[in-house]
């Protein structure tokens, strides 16, 4: 008796300590099942965005260009009327179904609009009734974002905005009883279980609540212990949460593709991945394929196996028709329908790793990157495509060239463009090696390189600033130039041909980058100002404050270097440079702007000379070459550089529209037979031809004078003097005596000419026109 | 938690505008010639001009940026958004801003005498009197 009570007790004991271990176990894993669901639902990747195209009349671009952004955008070609996201051609004539989208500045809506080209520009823009719009703004293009661990991405959806179609095929396909069921189908398992024992193959067995859970764990185990434990999971799960939450989340969380190292998840994203639309658009036969993919996105993938897509999907609309949620008429149509997937969207985690480093930088200024990557911001930023697109192949193409000559030196060069826009500092277009789609060292943000001549500008922007000892014809002594300092060796600056030129204006020592010139100029001015001034340019860096410096023998970044001429092709207005443009909420609601800052850096008149001398640079100067891109009206300004030992090539400059810098050199800085002029120059020529380059034409200060100059004497002269040149000035700074050649009628024509001139602004002061 | 990492721009919506009183800076009222700006531009000028008649200063700015990406030698563009600024209580960017406008101003001189009363008005803002009696100076020129 007295036995059998203890083998009672012990077995009670063991039943006891069991079920407390199982309930313990179970425990765990219901607040392990909250917790991820939960979780679940608020990871989403920052959306990143290039500049939406802005249509208007005068605008000028070709009209391939805007097709192809609507390609990307995913946009088809034809559509219905009620439908928007497709463009169709008519003739000279390009007719746009533009899609909502939500702006910083509220939701745009849908919106049909007429486009009339007139030779490579937009003739007149009009609606769907033929009335005139004076403005149209397209979707910006998505170009990345900032993902969550696992480069998960996807696009929230609530139950609501899926089509009933699309849950009826997917619990026809998956889970017949999961509107029934308590998280598991007996069922079903055992049609699993006989499957694998007759065929040895898994066939799923696992609810839709269970296909949940395993998406809980990191590592795909397929152990009885691991389904155990989801299955528990599962129970729990329907215990915690309604059908629809479940649902909801799933819908949300399944993997349906890959685009390079971007995990599509969600039907969301789905829906536009492979449709280019949003998923309560979708039809019958759409939502169909996709719910075909929950099998396997690889297996099924509707791009690389199109056969296997379609029969997948005519299987899945085969059951849907068995368990009568659809009839017999529906069924025949869908199944008639090709695939109709679209073209691949340009996104991944970026195609432009390199603006997106750019962007990403400015962002951790003011957001944490936990918030970064869960919150589903969007970022607006101010990317061009075009000439993001015109600057890889610029830099691709010529650097091909220039490896298969082996001209400059074995093969591996290696290169970064830098476009802004030179009025408000927006960056456009960042490239940070020839292999654009790569996402490694990004040469335009991180490849501090010496500057070389590139410097030179500052020197002579300086000396500008006081008309009163430095005109653009000032005479500059281009000699032999020792420059001593305490502690340091004897520095003694060689020009680029090896030779000493002499006596020089001042205008000419800059074309020709003359070395011992400007050595001479700057330890004159005084390094100290030279800095100041690079500084007031924009430049944060602290440079070496040596003479060598204002030859350039100090490094930056091309990005930094933009900053600095961003200053001059503006005017002497320095604006930071900028990548983003506005930040909001998933939803929509604006969360940041960053506006345009201007500052005045320098006065408008030695801004506006040094210009004239930097487009002298061009005209006559080493950077001649761009005649061979250009035509002469565009009226360029630039500077090449070229360093020691001819390492690297630097070209940087600016047209009336756009700023541009490329750098040329090897990775491993070792010495090359590189120039600016032979290098760089040609990658930034072929980049402003292909986008189509606006005339330079700064406005002229009023205390500037255009003045004729006798280059043999340096006086004043007129059309009477051989060679004679009309040069700016500020006004008192021009010499006041006339050359030998000018002759009396000259002068009698420049008398008249004054005249006429003051008698002109005197009218106009007096009527205030 | 967001908004505490964000730098808070200014509020986009103010309900009601409090009168200005006599130690509020204001911007000086202007009286402007016709303009003749592209149809696009002059579309984004009268939005701009609705938002900040509704104090909504930031939406203003943010399309007057738009139409200065169309016509970036718009003197009259950036004059705009130096008023903008002002009325944000931006006085460094309001000053800034007009200069940009009169590098472009050439011969308007009633849009150059505005630009000038309102650096006067941002430097008197600042707390820069002598600044400001300059800039006033400067503006009666343009007026005759």
């Amino acid at each position: 008796m007295a036995r059998r009570s203890r083998i009672v007790r012990y077995i009670s004991y063991l039943v006891l300590g069991t079920t407390a271990v199982f309930l313990a176990f179970v425990l765990h894993l219901d607040l392990r099942v909250q917790a991820e669901f939960e979780g679940r639902r608020f990871a989403l990747p920052a959306r990143i965005y290039a500049r939406p195209l802005e249509l208007h009349a005068g605008l000028r671009i070709a009209r391939g260009d805007i097709e192809d952004e609507l390609r990307e955008l995913g946009y088809r070609v034809g559509g219905r009327a009620d439908e928007s996201g497709w463009f169709l051609s008519n003739g000279s004539e390009l007719d746009v179904s533009v899609r909502p989208f939500m702006f910083w500045d509220g939701a745009q809506p849908a919106r049909r609009i007429r486009i009339s080209f007139d030779n490579g520009t937009v003739a007149r823009l009009a609606d769907s009734e033929g009335r005139e719009l004076p403005l149209a703004r397209l979707e910006p293009l998505p170009i990345g974002g900032i993902y969550p661990a696992g480069n998960e991405d996807r696009v929230l959806v609530r139950l609501a905005e899926v089509p009933k179609h699309f849950v009826d095929e997917l619990v026809a396909t998956e889970d017949r009883k999961f509107f029934s069921h308590h998280g598991f189908d007996l069922r079903a398992i055992g049609r699993a279980a006989a499957s694998v024992l007759r065929a040895g193959r898994t066939q799923g067995g696992s609810t839709i609540t269970q296909q949940l859970v395993k998406n809980f764990f990191l590592t795909p185990e397929r152990t009885l212990t691991r389904k155990g434990t989801e299955l528990v999971m599962a129970v729990l799960l329907e215990a915690h949460y309604s059908k629809q939450e479940i649902l909801e989340t799933y819908l949300n969380e399944i993997y349906l593709g890959q685009d390079r190292d971007r995990a599509v998840h969600g039907v969301g994203l789905a829906a536009q991945f492979y449709f280019g639309k949003e998923v309560k658009d979708l039809t019958l036969a759409e939502s169909a394929m996709l719910v075909g993919l929950v099998k396997g996105p690889a297996i099924y993938d509707p791009r690389r196996h199109p056969q296997r897509a379609l029969e997948r999907r005519n299987l899945v609309l085969r059951e849907t028709r068995e368990l009568g949620f659809i009839s017999g008429e529906q069924y025949a149509v869908a199944r008639s329908t090709p695939l109709g997937v679209v073209q691949k969207p340009l996104v991944g985690t970026s195609p432009y790793p390199a603006f997106q480093q750019l962007v990403h930088r400015q962002l951790r200024r003011d957001y944490d990157e936990k918030d970064l990557r869960s919150e589903g911001l969007r970022i607006f930023t101010s990317l061009d495509p075009r000439v993001q697109g015109a600057a890889e192949r610029a830099l691709a193409k010529k650097l091909d060239d220039f490896d298969r000559t082996k001209r400059f030196g074995p093969p591996g060069l290696e290169g970064a463009v830098v476009v802004t826009d030179p009025q408000s500092g927006e960056v456009q277009a960042v490239v940070g090696g020839r292999n654009a789609r790569y996402r490694g060292y990004n040469r335009a943000m991180d490849a501090a390189r010496p500057v070389g001549s590139l410097l030179k500008p500052a020197v002579y922007l300086t000396a500008l600033a006081e008309p009163s000892k430095y005109t653009l014809i000032t005479p500059l002594d281009d000699g032999p130039f020792v420059y001593k300092s305490r502690g340091a060796p004897d520095w003694a600056p060689q020009n680029y041909d090896k030779k000493f030129h002499g006596v020089v204006p001042l205008r000419t020592a800059l074309a020709q980058s003359y070395n011992a010139a400007t050595a001479r100029l700057g330890t004159d001015i005084g390094l100290d100002k030279v800095l100041g001034t690079v500084k007031k340019l924009g430049v944060e860096r602290e440079l070496r404050p040596f003479a060598s410096t204002l030859l350039g023998a100090t490094e930056m970044s091309p990005l930094e270097v933009a900053q600095m001429y961003q200053t001059l092709a503006s005017g002497g207005f320095r604006s930071p440079l900028r990548a983003i443009r506005e930040v909001t909420t998933q939803e929509g609601k604006p969360l940041q702007r960053y506006p345009l800052n201007v500052e005045q850096a320098f006065p408008a008149e030695p801004v506006y000379l040094i210009t004239a001398a930097m487009q002298g640079v061009v005209r006559e100067g080493t950077a001649q070459g761009l005649r061979n891109f250009l035509p002469p009206e565009v009226n360029a300004a630039g500077k090449t550089g070229t360093t020691d030992e001819q390492r690297d090539a630097w070209f940087a400059g600016f047209t009336g529209d756009r700023l541009a810098v490329v750098w040329v050199g090897y990775d491993d800085n070792r010495p090359a037979r590189l120039s600016g002029a032979a290098s760089a120059l040609p990658i930034w020529g072929d980049l402003m031809a292909a986008l189509g380059a606006e005339p330079l034409a700064q406005p002229k200060p009023e205390r500037i004078e255009d003045v004729w100059i006798d280059p043999q004497t340096n006086l004043r002269g007129d059309s009477g003097c051989p060679g004679a040149v009309e040069l700016p000035f500020v006004q008192g700074s021009a010499p006041a005596d006339r050359a030998p050649c000018a002759s009396a009628v000259g002068a009698a024509v420049d008398a008249v000419d004054n005249t006429v001139k003051k008698a002109k602004s005197w009218l106009e002061r007096l009527f205030g026109r | 938690m967001l908004a505490a990492c964000a730098a808070t721009p200014p509020a986009p919506v103010v309900t009601s505008t409090p009168a200005p009183g006599p130690s509020e800076p204001t911007a000086p009222p202007v009286v402007r010639p016709a303009t003749k700006e592209s149809t696009a531009v002059a579309s984004l000028m009268d939005s701009a001009r609705a938002d900040t008649a509704a104090g909504r200063l930031s939406n203003a700015a943010a399309t007057l940026e738009r139409a200065l990406r169309i016509e970036p030698r718009n003197p009259r563009l950036w004059s705009e958004l130096a008023r903008v600024r002002f009325q944000q209580r931006d006085y460094a960017q309001a000053e800034s801003t007009a200069l940009r406008s009169e590098s472009w101003a050439g011969k308007d001189n009633a849009l150059r005498a505005d630009n000038w009363r309102l650096i006067a008005a941002a430097r008197e803002a600042r707390g820069d009197s002598p600044g400001a009696q300059q800039a006033r100076e400067a503006a009666s020129r343009f007026e005759k």
